[in-house]
């Protein structure tokens, strides 16, 4: 599990991927398979909603980090302004982490948040207004994180660009200033 | 919330460190000083003004900025994730060094840890909130590091404890009060705000839900003494606590002329819940 081992086929980080999984997967099923065993509603919402807000307290805090090297938070400054802020590795860092971990990350993000959209469907046929609740809570958390995370990959992008552009620039400077000496 | 995810590394935390910022700060001069390529700049969306570095505001509150919305303590979870540390304990040993950047440095602490000190925010935010305190005269500041958590915990467990009250239609209950507490929440910010208040909306949220803690314990003590006399005088009392706990910091949000406008629906909003705590039999 070193990251720093060239990583050619498995994942870096097995347990976080696993939790990171392990939540999502456990909300849904739960939500889907509780109507077998349970009558009562109240169990049912505060489980599943409890295993959402589990699962995005996870993917913000520990596999955001550990998986992809982002993060993503609000603050309130001085003047009592609400400021997002975005952070990421540096570029090579960013470079070296695994291919799978981030198809992982991202890939169960997004078909997470297509699952409740789906059961949100399915509820607003069936007029279930209160299951509908339940989707709608959990539906809120996958897209924050899913914003979240994308803001802060666009927002590493353009960092890499900017600090290419700004290398690129000191090479060239310094490769002018070395063959000026030369001469 | 932001928490920092840290397990344990080699690394040792500044002794008061208690933010991601600090600790971000405190790797990116080690990191620095043994020469690592960029540290981690991180940007602002608004347009204030950008800073290259992980800001750090010397008036920056003593408690992490906390989550985005939701959710609750992780209180079931501390006993499950400290499985979790064993995951990193073992990777990242010394990625700090190599120059992995601030990040994955920051992963030293047992997630126990941050549940710890996530619990310990929540109290000081309702602590801040609902009981006397010198921040009271300044309430801007004073729900600064605002979190989602206690207030979801205390919506959960009224709508929880109607719920047990009741004697017959148990689930509709806890939808009804759920949903009236989430989404008067939010119509109050929004009520707030298009009247011209300066209120930022997590903030809001984050206040009106802490100052639903006096009812919590009200319906708590209607849950135990069935008495009609003993419940209107506790919902009372709590209900004027309440209120009295959400009042500077919507009063000090709007104009002063429009300060009834503000207040009203959020008194209005705590006296539909105490009528709700009274009635369910």
């Amino acid at each position: 599990m070193d990251p720093n081992q060239p990583v050619t086929e498995n994942y870096a980080n097995p347990k976080t991927c696993f939790f990171h999984v392990l939540f999502k997967a456990a909300a849904l099923a739960f939500y889907i398979l509780s109507a077998i065993f349970f009558n009562s509603f109240v169990i049912i919402f505060v489980v599943t909603v409890l295993l959402a807000a589990l699962d995005f307290w996870v993917v913000k805090n520990v596999s955001g980090r550990i998986l992809v090297g982002l993060r993503w938070w609000n603050e309130i400054n001085d003047i009592g302004e609400s400021v997002w802020r975005f952070e990421c590795l540096d570029q090579e860092s960013l470079a070296r982490m695994n291919k799978k971990d981030s198809w992982l990350f991202w890939w169960t993000m997004y078909l997470a948040a297509v699952a409740w959209i789906i059961l949100g469907i399915f509820s607003l046929i069936r007029f279930q207004a209160d299951y509908l609740l339940v989707v709608g809570v959990c539906l809120t958390l996958s897209i924050a994180n899913i914003i979240g995370f994308t803001k802060c990959r666009k927002d590493a992008k353009k960092q890499i660009q900017a600090f290419a552009t700004q290398t690129i620039a000191s090479r060239f400077s310094s490769t002018l200033q070395s063959a000026f000496s030369v001469i | 919330m932001s928490h920092q995810q840290n397990y344990g590394d080699t690394i040792p935390l500044h002794s008061s460190s208690q933010s991601d910022i600090d600790e971000i700060e405190n790797l990116i001069h080690s990191s620095l000083s043994s020469s690592s390529p960029v540290p981690p700049a991180s940007s602002a969306r608004t347009p204030s003004p950008p800073r290259a570095q992980i800001p750090v505001s010397s008036s920056l509150p003593p408690l992490p900025p906390t989550s985005h919305k939701p959710l609750p303590v992780p209180v079931v979870p501390s006993v499950r994730i400290p499985a979790a540390p064993a995951i990193p304990s073992s990777s990242n040993p010394r990625s700090g060094i190599e120059g992995f950047g601030p990040p994955p440095n920051t992963l030293t602490e047992p997630v126990w840890d941050t549940v710890k000190r996530d619990l310990s925010r929540i109290v000081s935010n309702l602590k801040l909130v609902v009981f006397p305190n010198p921040y009271r005269e300044d309430p801007g500041k004073a729900l600064r590091d605002w979190d989602l958590w206690g207030p979801f915990f205390f919506i959960v467990f009224l709508g929880l404890v109607l719920s047990w009250s009741a004697s017959v239609k148990k689930s509709e209950v806890f939808a009804v009060a759920f949903a009236v507490l989430a989404a008067g929440a939010v119509i109050l910010t929004l009520n707030v705000l298009l009247l011209g208040g300066h209120i930022i909306f997590f903030q809001s949220l984050s206040l009106l839900g802490y100052c639903l803690f006096p009812l919590d314990i009200g319906a708590l003590i209607c849950l135990l003494k069935d008495n009609v006399i003993v419940k209107i005088i506790v919902v009372s009392m709590t209900l004027a606590w309440s209120s009295w706990a959400a009042y500077p910091f919507m009063s000090t949000a709007v104009n002063p002329r429009r300060k009834a406008l503000a207040l009203y629906p959020v008194f209005l909003m705590y006296v539909s819940v105490g009528f709700l705590i009274i009635a369910i039999d």
